[in-house]
């Protein structure tokens, strides 16, 4: 539960550096156990005590980057916040076993840069521009 | 079994990808655009499509030569205040977004699910707003029909600056599933300019949710002042 105690609690456990972090990046003193860390550096938390955390709370991510978003976190670490795999990944056999080999590296949403996702179109060009064709004049 | 497992996998690819293809830039990957980036045409620059240098992120690598870059890097003193007074601004912006109730359709319900108590929108300063001229945002969810298009463009007109205009749903985005209607407006880019699309036939109430975090990161990269004092 949230409570004066429990924060206290989790600067103590956590350290006042620690603390100063999670609440620039997160916004709440939270303290767990850091059952690993992805390709990126973010570092993956679990706490599942309820007394410290309530439940739905209980896996967080400190984000390795200043300029965070959601998909700077990997789709294997990803499936482990949002509870569809039960284990973190580097336990995760099953995961790791059927991990394609084609598998392309992750790479997060790039819009607002130069790598932004743009569609492109197969069908022909409704909008042309002008191209003058100039015919030869009759020089006499 | 650890991390290194998964970086090891991911470096194998990333080499494997490397050997497959040129090396022509970051969206190498996407390389049938008509217009091709600028870094792809000069031979030299070999920008890496992915990465996981902690130092250097990809978002960093994206930036490489653009101006948003060299708006974002000052250059003298003035520009160092500028651009500080410009973040303060941003940060004020993206802090209380007003987003203006415009719902048509069924997108408007994921909308209000935005709004209530799992997603939770007022946590990050999202508050609707009834009226135009309070609001920031306008948040199009739903099919336009042509009958609304006047109405909805006379809203965007009362929204005071600066004003942004997230594209809900497929039928803001293009049409969707009205595209081929005799009554349906293609898209409410036509009407008014767009500066989100959230893909989705609804989308997720997540996913709109997204869609104004990356409305915040869009208001994070305005250096309006910096770009003032430099024409």
């Amino acid at each position: 539960m949230v409570s004066i105690g429990r924060y206290i609690r989790n600067i103590r456990r956590s350290g006042v550096k620690k603390w100063m972090r999670d609440m620039m990046y997160i916004g709440d003193a939270k303290y767990g156990q850091c059952v690993g860390q992805d390709q990126f550096g973010n570092k993956y938390y679990e706490n599942l005590n309820p007394e410290d955390e309530l439940p739905g709370r209980h896996r967080w991510v400190d984000f390795a980057q200043h300029d965070f978003n959601a998909t700077q976190v990997p789709a294997e670490w990803h499936s482990w916040l949002h509870h569809i795999r039960h284990q973190p990944p580097p336990q995760d056999t099953v995961m790791q076993n059927l991990s394609p080999p084609w598998k392309g590296p992750w790479v997060e949403n790039l819009t607002g840069t130069r790598g932004a996702y743009k569609p492109y179109n197969t069908a022909a060009a409704k909008i042309n521009p002008w191209a003058p064709k100039v015919a030869p004049r009759n020089s006499t | 079994m650890s991390a290194s497992v998964l970086r090891n996998a991911a470096l194998v690819n990333a080499s494997r990808r490397a050997a497959l293809r040129p090396q022509l830039g970051v969206n190498a990957v996407r390389s049938l655009h008509s217009t091709q980036p600028k870094s792809a045409q000069t031979p030299d620059s070999e920008i890496p499509s992915s990465t996981t240098s902690p130092s250097q992120p990809i978002t960093a690598l994206a930036k490489q030569g653009s101006n948003q870059l060299s708006l974002e890097t000052p250059k003298n003193g003035m520009e160092y205040v500028l651009s500080t007074v410009d973040k303060v601004v941003n940060w004020a912006r993206q802090g209380s977004m007003w987003p203006m109730t415009f719902g048509l359709a069924c997108c408007a319900v994921e909308m209000m699910h935005m709004a209530t108590s799992r997603y939770d929108q007022d946590r990050l300063g999202v508050v609707f707003r009834a009226s135009p001229r309070q609001s920031d945002i306008m948040i199009v969810a739903g099919t336009l029909t042509n009958k609304m298009a006047p109405a909805l463009r006379k809203v965007y007109d009362q929204m005071p600056e600066p004003r942004w205009v997230i594209s809900m749903g497929s039928c803001a985005n293009g049409g969707g599933y009205y595209h081929y209607s005799y009554s349906v407006v293609r898209g409410c880019d036509r009407i008014v300019p767009v500066d989100i699309y959230v893909p989705g036939c609804p989308p997720t109430a997540e996913a709109l949710l997204y869609g104004m975090l990356q409305l915040q990161r869009k208001m994070r990269r305005n250096r309006k002042s910096v770009l003032w004092y430099r024409k």
